[in-house]
């Protein structure tokens, strides 16, 4: 091969040295960034969207990473007989009562168990909402006494009358009350909750782990179908389940499987169409690296800076970075005899290095500040475009023999030319098509973009179908409205809550909603159970009314002994405190509503039925030291992620502006730089239209997809207007254009097949683009220069 | 005569069950053929509590196949009202109140006690007792013993007396020795 080495511009005697220290150099520096890769966590949580200091946002944020509503799990039990579905039920939940990773699970049957009922009759006098000081004069206890004597008449009195001696004013039933109310609860048949349809037996459970720890929901899940397992034994049922971490672990493997059959299918695709072109295993392999190369730097770049890794940075990053994948290929078409693969790369290597610097700063206009992902984005593909760009201009002639050439180089029969011919009218035609299609885009200008964020999601449409069936039958909260308090302390948060609470039994009154929950309902703040312990009477002027009170009532006498005992202990009683009800259910379902987060305490109140949210947001009150705010889940979700993309396309359009200056300094004329960008204007335009056409709405997935079209559209525009090539150079070009866009057709065909809509959206985009770009860079490119020349 | 008696025993008591639960069935058969009943009833509460009975008064309707109300009239009007698995509680001071039985497997047995009984759904009851039947077609009665241990903790048995297709009694005994006997009449 040395003989064949011209010695361009090198004395002979260094090119060893020169092939050894770069693979070298190349070797260490991808073993330094595995390492770090391999060290970094990959986060699946949604602050990539979050802009940094919006206070509402980060409550949101709280609630969506560890709030009640994300540890859901929803279980439906279907098949067999309804008794057979019932009790599969009640075995499970007993089941899963016992395992630690759930803090609680509901099917209905759960009447309080005994111990909780105790904890509730112990403190009844300071969580009692109906303690007052005239429930204990003569007059009131008379009217309780009268109507304890009512109940007992009643055929239902054999399950309440042992509280009787304890209780005559009848606060246990009180508590029991608001225990049972809150949030609607569905149907329930032989005992348990079920669908109202009678399909499902319902059960709902709670995770300890947080929706988006992914090990822990992998976990619960395997739980799940373990105790499922065991206790739906001998019976046909089927166990279906959802919630956020079971759809976000089943979405995990899904999309895995499906993302690796894909991804094997295409690289398959890609390995058969290289061999095919160029009868050459070796162009497999040295032109994967690139790809690989961005891959590592990109990822060590962003968790170097950033400490982690966004799931969907990854997902994103991989997606662009497949330009990339372009980059050996020009060279390997562009290989002929006599000439160094140095040599042709020098020749190269203008258009080159424009193509990746418009990729690189059209990065770089989304690293910004307030979005870390969008800024994840940019890093991972700044890194990686130029970790590929000098991988395929330094590493590939350091590991090629300087002379090869692949068996079959890129040669092209006659035919090309007469494709190459430029065709003004033709490029008229498109140019006008373009036009059009972009006054009626914007005369009709259809609904673009898609604000759900479940459309983010990338779990299978039919598994959020499921998650909406389980949901509406279990009267789930579905689109979650609350008020959240923020504040320094438990105590702060349970007071700031019952003045809320007042002010919501008004706006209830009003119609505004059906109902609420919340701690305070739970447990009072210490300021009103002292209160109400304030209320109560002395244990002398308590017996005095009692007997008075008792007169001429058949209760026999002494029968209330335990009832002045009491009072009397609740007088002097410690208010009861949030760690007191620990490990009850009591303390189960204050622990969901009132949480100790990085910041002070914070107080859910879950709304349900809300018919007028701007009374609620409008007169919401607040206290000195504690902020409420109201949130609705959904709609500031996909306000977020409405936020993040509008900065988004911002960013891309200074982007744009980057990338015209960029071409401009790289080819020093307009007409040049006309004619690399505007066909891949046009087949920007014939994208968004073509999707539109199809009934798509734009999402993330989309817009991302779109940005890889303009990267690789900006090479074909730049490749098929290289200044000063000849006829034969230009059929070699041509010849790697069919290559790069024959390959990424195929890979991204693959991809728009797939039932994700993640996937699909992205392989439709792409697919549709590349073609778009190839034609319009074809038939524009030349007539925009030649016209012009 | 003693040693005889004894003999009486041996041989009557095998034969003596599939006689009973002939008999059960004949009654129960007689019972279901009987499309509506209307009753007063007297019912007197003995609690550990009270120095004296409870004692209160009323009407029983029944509908074949399956609803029954109990409407007390003294000494406070309230109304329990059984259709299906529906229940509705009407009392002065609460309203109205529906529960759905099925959500409340501790007041079902007892709905059933009365209604599956007089509706002569053998199945029903033998769903939430064990039944022991004695008695001619003509004077009868049934005594029923809870199976779940979670309603055994409330009651021990209920006692319904009938003649011939009509209920004349109903003793409940409650498992803290409170008892209850709600005597009805036909009108």
């Amino acid at each position: 091969m040395s003989s064949r080495f011209s010695g361009f511009s090198l004395p002979g005697g260094e090119e060893p040295q020169r092939r050894w220290w770069i693979p070298l150099v190349w070797l260490l520096a991808a073993l330094g960034c595995g390492w770090i890769v391999a060290t970094t966590p990959v986060t699946a949580d949604l602050t990539a969207f979050v802009p940094r200091a919006d206070p509402v946002a980060d409550l949101l944020l709280e609630q969506l990473r560890s709030g009640p509503t994300t540890r859901l799990m929803l279980i439906g039990l279907a098949g067999d007989s309804e008794v057979a579905r019932a009790t599969v039920s009640r075995r499970l939940a007993e089941h899963l009562k016992n395992n630690e990773r759930f803090t609680r699970v509901a099917n209905g049957a759960d009447a309080l168990p005994e111990a909780d009922l105790q904890t509730l009759f112990t403190h009844r006098y300071q969580l009692s909402p109906t303690v007052a000081p005239e429930r204990f004069t003569t007059v009131g206890l008379r009217a309780a006494l009268e109507q304890r004597l009512r109940e007992l008449q009643s055929p239902l009195a054999v399950l309440q009358k042992r509280w009787l001696p304890g209780d005559p004013t009848g606060e246990l039933l009180t508590l029991l009350r608001v225990w049972r109310g809150g949030v609607g609860e569905p149907a329930k048949r032989l005992g348990v909750w079920f669908s109202p349809d009678g399909e499902h037996a319902l059960l709902l459970a709670e995770t300890r782990a947080s929706g988006y720890d992914l090990a822990g929901q992998r976990a619960a899940v395997a739980a799940v179908r373990a105790s499922f397992a065991a206790a739906g034994a001998g019976a046909e049922v089927k166990l279906t389940m959802s919630g956020p971490g079971v759809l976000a672990t089943l979405a995990e493997d899904q999309v895995r499987a499906e993302a690796e059959l894909r991804s094997t299918l295409a690289t398959v695709a890609m390995v058969l169409i290289l061999i095919g072109v160029y009868r050459s295993a070796r162009t497999v392999w040295v032109g994967a690296l690139p790809m690989l190369v961005a891959l590592l730097a990109g990822a060590a770049a962003v968790d170097l800076l950033f400490g982690k890794m966004y799931m969907i940075t990854l997902a994103f990053s991989i997606t662009l970075l497949g330009e990339t994948l372009d980059y050996p290929t020009y060279l390997f078409s562009h290989r002929r005899s006599g000439e160094t693969v140095e040599e042709t790369l020098c020749q190269l290597w203008p258009t080159l290095r424009l193509c990746a610097a418009t990729t690189l700063l059209g990065c770089l206009a989304m690293i910004t500040p307030d979005f870390p992902g969008l800024s994840q984005l940019g890093v991972f593909t700044l890194a990686g475009i130029a970790a590929a760009v000098a991988t395929t201009r330094w590493l590939l002639p350091a590991l090629l023999p300087s002379g090869w050439i692949p068996p079959r180089p890129g040669e092209i029969g006659a035919w090309a030319d007469r494709l190459l011919e430029p065709r003004p009218k033709l490029a008229l035609a498109f140019g006008a098509l373009g036009v059009l299609l972009l006054t009626v885009l914007i005369v009709r200008a259809p609904p673009l973009w898609e604000d759900d964020i479940a459309a983010l999601s990338p779990a299978p449409r039919a598994l959020l179908r499921l998650d909406q069936e389980l949901r509406a039958a279990l009267g789930a909260p579905e689109v979650g409205r609350l008020i959240v308090i923020a504040a320094s302390d438990a105590e702060t948060a349970l007071r700031h809550g019952e003045r809320i609470a007042a002010w919501l039994d008004a706006r209830r009154a009003e119609g505004a909603l059906d109902g609420y929950d919340g701690p305070m309902r739970y447990l009072p703040s210490q300021q009103t159970q002292q209160w109400r312990q304030a209320q109560l009477p002395t244990p002398e002027t308590l017996e005095t009314h009692l007997a008075n009170a008792t007169t001429g009532l058949p209760f026999k006498s002494g029968l209330f002994q335990p009832f002045l005992d009491a009072v009397a202990a609740a007088r002097a009683a410690p208010p009861l405190r949030p760690e007191d009800l620990r490990g009850t259910l009591l303390g189960t379902r204050l622990d969901a509503l009132l949480l100790a987060g990085e910041r002070g305490w914070s107080a859910l109140l879950p709304l349900s039925g809300v018919r007028d949210a701007r009374a609620l947001i409008g007169g919401l009150p607040q206290a000195a030291d504690s902020q409420a705010h109201y949130l609705d889940l959904r709609v500031e979700t996909n306000r977020l992620v409405a936020d993040f993309r509008d900065t988004a396309l911002i960013r891309f359009g200074w982007g744009a502006a980057l990338i015209v200056a960029v071409v401009w300094v790289g080819l020093r004329s307009w007409r040049g730089v006309a004619a690399a960008l505007l066909p891949v204007l046009l087949a920007l335009v014939v994208v968004v239209a073509a999707l539109l056409a199809l009934g798509e709405r734009l999402s993330l997935f989309h817009l991302v997809s779109l940005l890889l079209v303009l990267g690789i559209g900006v090479d074909y525009g730049l490749f098929f207007s290289r200044p000063g090539a000849d006829p034969a150079a230009r059929r070699r070009t041509l010849h790697a254009l069919l290559v790069c866009c024959g390959s990424a057709l195929t890979v991204f065909i693959l991809l728009s097949t797939s039932a994700l809509p993640a996937l699909h959206a992205i392989g439709l985009t792409v697919s549709l683009g590349v073609m778009a770009s190839f034609v319009a860079a074809l038939t524009l490119a030349r007539p925009l220069l030649t016209r012009m020349s | 005569m003693k040693r005889w008696g004894w003999w009486w025993l041996l041989w009557g008591w095998p034969l003596g069950l599939p006689a009973a639960d002939e008999v059960l069935d004949q009654v129960m058969r007689a019972l279901a053929a009987v499309p509506a009943v209307e009753a007063v009833f007297r019912e007197e509460k003995t609690l550990a509590i009270l120095q004296e009975p409870l004692v209160t008064s009323g009407v029983l309707t029944y509908r074949a196949p399956a609803y029954l109300r109990k409407q007390t009239l003294r000494p406070r009007p309230e109304e329990y009202e059984a259709d299906d698995h529906w229940l509705t509680v009407e009392t002065p001071t609460d309203g109205r109140r529906q529960f759905d039985l099925n959500g409340y497997p501790q007041l079902r047995p007892f709905v059933e006690a009365i209604r599956a009984t007089q509706a002569g759904d053998r199945a029903t009851l033998e769903r939430y007792y064990q039944l022991d039947f004695q008695g001619t077609p003509a004077g009868w009665s049934l005594r029923l013993t809870p199976r779940e241990p979670e309603f055994a903790r409330y009651l021990t048995a209920i006692v319904i007396r009938g003649r011939a297709a009509s209920i004349s009694s109903v003793e409940t005994l409650e498992a803290d020795g409170d008892r209850s006997l709600m005597t009805v009449n036909p009108r």
